[in-house]
Formats: C-alpha cells, structure tokens, sequence
C-alpha cells in the first residue's frame, strides 16, 4: 500500500489506450455485409413461400409471420450497420486495438510479444471487393483472438509483414 | 543383481493378478447397465445360471489377463537409445520412446499393487499425452533399476546444460512434502459439491410433486382432499425423510467419490516442478511445472472454512482446447499451511491481495433480472395459456425465489478483483468462494467492454485473457479498469516476461 501513490503519478502518465483514434473498415465492407444479409433474407423468404403455400393451417397469419420477417430484416440491418460503425482497429508501437461491438463497445488489446501467428483470409465476396480480413492468435484461445475484416488487400499484406517483422523483433 | 533390460522381457508373474483386476474393472465398467438390470431382476433370475455366468466371466477375465501378461514385454534398446513396449493380445502395439525425450519415470503403487507387492511404473515424454509407456506390474528392485537406467541416459544428453546439484535428485526416492490426509479427503467428501447436490433435490422434489399430482388427479391439492390432519402430518414427515436420506445418499457417492479419485494424494519436489500422484483403484501422476502455471484457483466453503481444509485448481498452459479439461489440475483438502507451500513454490511468495474493485449494484440487479424476473414472466405467461396447472407451483416459485435470491446476492457479495503488483485475484462464488490467482505478465491479451448507458456511469468490465483460460470482472470503476490495462499493457510491453 505504501508505493500505491507512487504508483498513480506512473499510470497517469502512461500511453492511454482509451485516446487512441481507431482507423475504420473499408466502406466496400458494408457491401458485403448488405450481400450476406439480402442471402440469407431471399433463403428466409424461400423457407416461408414454401411453408405457408403447403401449410394451410397458417393461411390466416401469413400477413402476421410477413411483419415479423420484415421486422427482423429491420433489425438484423440495424444492428449490422451499428456493428459495422463501431468496428475499428489501431496498431501503436507495441500494441494492436480492435474495437468491436453493438450495444456494448469492447476493446481487444494484443501486446505483439504475445501473438503466435498472423493470417490472411480471403472470402469469396471479399474477394470480388479486394478485400481482406487479417487474423492474429495468441496462446489465449479464440476469446483473445483477433479478426479484422473489410481492409485493402494490400494494405492488410503490408500490415501482415509488419506485424511479422514485430514478431520476428521480439523473438 | 543387475539386469541389462536389453532383452525383452515380461512383468512379475504375480502381476496377472493386478492385469486380472484392472480387467475385470473396465469390463465391469462398460457392462455396468447390464449388472443394473440383472439386480433389479435378481429374483427371477436362474440361481443355477447366475452362478455359472458369473464364474464364466472370471474365467475369461483371467484368460483375457494372462494372455495380455504373455504377450507384454519391454526392452532397452541400447543401440537406438530407445525404450519399447511391445503389447496387445489381437491388435499388437509397440510403443517406443526415445530416452533423450524422457521427461519424467514415476513409480506408483495403487491398492491392488500393494496387496500384491508390486509397483507400476510410467514413463512421461515431453510430447503428447498418448506416447507415454506404463509397465504395470514390476518388482520394486527392477523399478529402481530401470528408473535409474532410463533417466541416465537422459542425463548424458542433458548434462551439459544441467548443473551438478540438479544431477543427483532424479536417482534419489523422493520424500513427498505434502500428503493429503484420509481425514482431510473426508472432510472434503463432505463438504464439497453441495450446489449439485441440492440442484439434484430440487429436481427429484419437483419430480416427485410432479408424480403425486398425475396420480392423485387434478384435485391433489384441493383443501377437501386434506381433511384429515394425521394424514397431511404423515405426508409431509414422510417427504422430510425422503429428503433427507437423498442428501445422505448424495453425501456418501461423493464422498465415496472423492477418495477413490484421490486416495495418497502425495506431492513430490522433483528439480523445480511439483510432481503428484494420487487414486485408489489407477494411481495416476502429473507433473506442474511453474512456469506453465496459468491461474490458480483456491475454493472454499463455509464448512471448509472451518474444518481448515480448501481446493486448490491449477490450470496450464494448453496447446489445444482438447487438452484443457486435462490440464486443470485439482488438489482437494490442503489446509492452509500447504497451500502455502504448494503457492510459495509457484510464486516464490505468498500471493497478496491488493488494491479492492467492487461491482456495481447494477450488476446484482442484471443478475436477479436474468434469474428471477425472466423465468418468473415466462412461467406465467405459460401458465396463463395452461390454466389446468395447479396452485401448489406457487410453493415451488416461492422456493426458488428466495433460494435463487440468496444466491445472486452473496455472489455479487463476493464478486471483488484484487490487484496487486505481482498479482490479480479474482475472488468469486456464492457458497464455494474462490479465488483465481494469476500474475500480470501471464496475460496474453486484454479486452475492456462498456455498454453505451454506462458511459456517463463510469462502469465497464475487462477480460484478462491467459494461455490457461480467463478471468472476468464484470460492472467496476471503468477509470480504474482502464488505468490498469494501461499499467498491465505497459509492463507486459516493457520485457519480454516468459509466461510458459
């Protein structure tokens, strides 16, 4: 207890990861998700035209069971669109941040002495889009694992070498 | 007598015996539904034939053991350095270990071996856990022998980095340090699991209402179909006692549990690293190596509190999620002084308690809202679509009410993250209060998390992510948790601290 007002001078002063401006996701990403979402709405809307032209018992709710889907749709768009505002990632000198979330804002801090590995993975759509998502492991199991979608192809290969050439450093 | 163990060669023949139980035990084991059945059906049962059954099975358990004794043998190698199990009746299995990657022979002796006079002896590579040889029958002497001949030759590879000191422990027979007690074992039998155990009750109490109403009618619990006084009194004397003999018996399977899981529980100091070997029927043994500790965990009850008995879980580091479930490791009824010891040896220093974060209310408020309030809503919503369920629900919403009640409340009691220099406890639970130790330069990653309405509130919540699992603190002083992740950040950034 002693040192602890020692200790408050130091921490005031340090880097604060809270200040840090976070770079955004790449607009063309929201494309993505928009295609992802309209995939499974025309799958939902199949599933539903089948069911409710066989099922003669639901014929009186088939406006009701058409709201709720739209509802959903609604929903389902909002809380993308939210998550796709708040996603945002920095790399500081010795540190990566990722922020992520809908109605919580988390923040994922990796110090890069502790990443295990980076990868590089490219979905189909992303790929037509040219983009990129960057994964980075830790030893700490998929909780602390971090994936960064929806950034240029060639940036997320510079930030690929870049973050190799940190690991490499400190090993 | 000196025996070169480079030709292959058999166990002690008394170990038929041992091979003869520990086949018998796994038959039993995976034949254990049949046996239920047979008991339950015992009386219309042939006597003639169950005899015969019975004394066909030995026969074969004693076939199945001798030929697995027969066709058992292990060598030394001495050319390739290696050492080879040969085993396997139909399917044959060679197993061969390179000495050089030996980390570790322990020799064991379970109830049966030492009615026998024999010892098992395990030999522990650095790789997987599959590749691991086990002898399971052998003198003493010869155990000694080969233990000392597979570890020497480790040592010529090693020397070279090893210093003298270090050279002679592994020849020595260690004398553990630490050794649970019978009566701490019992004591912890007692104790532990109650959560289960009345989770169990509850069931089979809802279970049994359940019942009575389906064969008493709808109007079981109509005040006309209770006149008679004497009755009730009896009914409910009589579900008191059934109630309590279930707890007994609950009691005792646990208890019985526990000591044939950890019966000599003993833990050895063997070159820096813990080595504990523990069980009954299959003596088994792991080794802790400081290092790889990730988080400790010490749990405790009222009871144990009192008897001076606790638990101590520790977790490692883990190369795939498969292997977690294994790497935890449990060390039941150490009273306080040991686990001192056993902490002093991972931490080099008793772990201290800091600096106290609180929750805030808000998070028992969340936490009775998930518990009580949703399951109440649901509840009558379905009850007002199914009108025929009777009023007697309200007695068991009433008891779960209080029961869940109580519980949320000494959780959030408890709920506190302690931080200091060397050490991050989180203390949590609400009967079983434990203590998660982990140490700041374990960490791998951190993340923070705040909802929207609690930005002007100051309260958030931070993950600490380890190589061993998590630890979360959920509705503190968000100023607090973020100058912290600062300073963890800082420190791990700082050096390059070796967390396995």
């Amino acid at each position: 207890m002693e040192n602890f007002t020692n200790e408050t001078i130091d921490t005031t002063q340090l880097p604060k990861f809270e200040e840090v401006v976070f770079s955004k996701l790449q607009p063309a990403y929201w494309k993505i998700i928009l295609i992802q979402i309209a995939i499974l709405f025309v799958l939902i809307s199949i599933g539903y035209g089948v069911i409710t032209t066989n099922a003669e018992e639901l014929a009186p709710f088939q406006l009701q069971i058409g709201l709720c889907i739209l509802g959903f749709l609604g929903l389902v768009l909002l809380f993308s669109r939210i998550g796709y505002n708040k996603k945002g990632f920095a790399f500081r000198q010795h540190d990566v941040l990722f922020r992520y979330g809908v109605i919580a804002t988390n923040t994922l801090i990796i110090p890069y002495n502790r990443i295990q590995h980076v990868a590089l993975h490219e979905g189909i759509l992303s790929r037509f889009f040219g983009l990129a998502k960057i994964e980075i492991f830790t030893a700490g199991g998929h909780a602390s694992d971090i994936e960064i979608p929806g950034i240029e192809k060639q940036q997320a290969e510079n930030i690929k070498q870049l973050l190799m050439g940190k690991i490499q450093k400190e090993l | 007598m000196k025996t070169a163990f480079d030709q292959p060669q058999r166990q002690s023949s008394t170990g038929i015996l041992v091979l003869f139980f520990d086949t018998a035990y796994d038959y039993l084991r995976a034949l254990l539904p049949v046996f239920v059945l047979w008991v339950f059906k015992f009386n219309e049962l042939n006597k003639i034939y169950f005899v015969l059954g019975v004394i066909a099975f030995l026969a074969l358990f004693g076939m199945i053991a001798y030929l697995k004794y027969r066709n058992f043998t292990f060598y030394l190698d001495a050319d390739k350095d290696e050492f080879i199990i040969n085993e396997g009746i139909w399917n044959k299995t060679r197993t061969t270990i390179q000495l050089s990657k030996i980390q570790q022979v322990n020799i064991t002796q379970s109830l049966i071996q030492r009615a026998i006079g024999v010892y098992a002896l395990v030999v522990d590579t650095a790789a997987s856990n599959d590749k691991e040889g086990k002898i399971k029958a052998i003198s003493h002497e010869l155990a000694l022998q080969l233990k000392s001949k597979l570890l020497d030759n480790e040592k010529a590879v090693k020397s070279n980095i090893l210093d003298d000191n270090a050279k002679e422990i592994p020849l020595q027979e260690n004398h553990p340090f630490i050794k649970i007690s019978f009566l701490s074992l019992i004591k912890m039998g007692m104790t532990s699991n109650y959560v289960k155990s009345f989770s169990l009750l509850l069931l089979f109490f809802f279970t049994i209402l359940d019942y009575a109403e389906k064969i008493m009618g709808d109007n079981f619990w109509d005040d006309k179909n209770l006149p008679n006084f004497e009755a009730s009194e009896f009914v409910i004397q009589s579900i008191f006692i059934v109630i309590l003999f279930l707890f007994g018996v609950v009691i005792l399977i646990n208890l019985v549990r526990i000591v044939i899981k950890y019966f000599e529980y003993k833990i050895t100091r063997q070159q820096g690293s813990l080595l504990l070997s523990f069980g009954l029927l299959d003596r088994k043994s792991t080794i802790i190596k400081p290092e790889k500790v990730q988080i400790t965990s010490i749990s405790q009850n009222f009871f144990q509190k009192k008897m001076d008995v606790l638990q101590l879980k520790i977790k490692q580091a883990t190369q795939n999620e498969k292997e977690e479930q294994k790497a935890a490791i449990e060390i039941p009824g150490c009273n306080r002084k040991e686990k001192d010891a056993i902490l002093n040896l991972l931490f080099q220093k008793i772990p201290q308690k800091g600096i106290m974060l609180k929750p805030n209310f808000r998070k028992l408020v969340f936490a009775v809202f998930l518990t009580i309030i949703l399951p109440l809503i649901g509840f009558y919503v379905v009850k007002n679509f199914n009108p025929t369920l009777g009023k007697e629900y309200h007695y068991g919403v009433l008891i779960y009410v209080i029961f869940v009640g109580v519980v949320q409340y000494f959780k959030f009691k408890n709920n506190r993250l302690f931080i200091h220099d060397d050490f991050i406890i989180k203390q949590s639970g609400a009967w079983d209060v434990s203590n998660e130790i982990i140490e700041p330069s374990k960490i791998q990653a951190i993340t923070t998390s705040q909802l929207f309405w609690h930005k002007n509130l100051n309260i958030g919540s931070i993950t600490l992510h380890t190589a061993g699992g998590s630890i979360a603190f959920q509705l503190g002083n968000f100023n607090m948790i973020k100058q912290y992740t600062n300073l963890w950040l800082y420190e791990l950034e700082q050096s390059d601290s070796n967390w396995m």
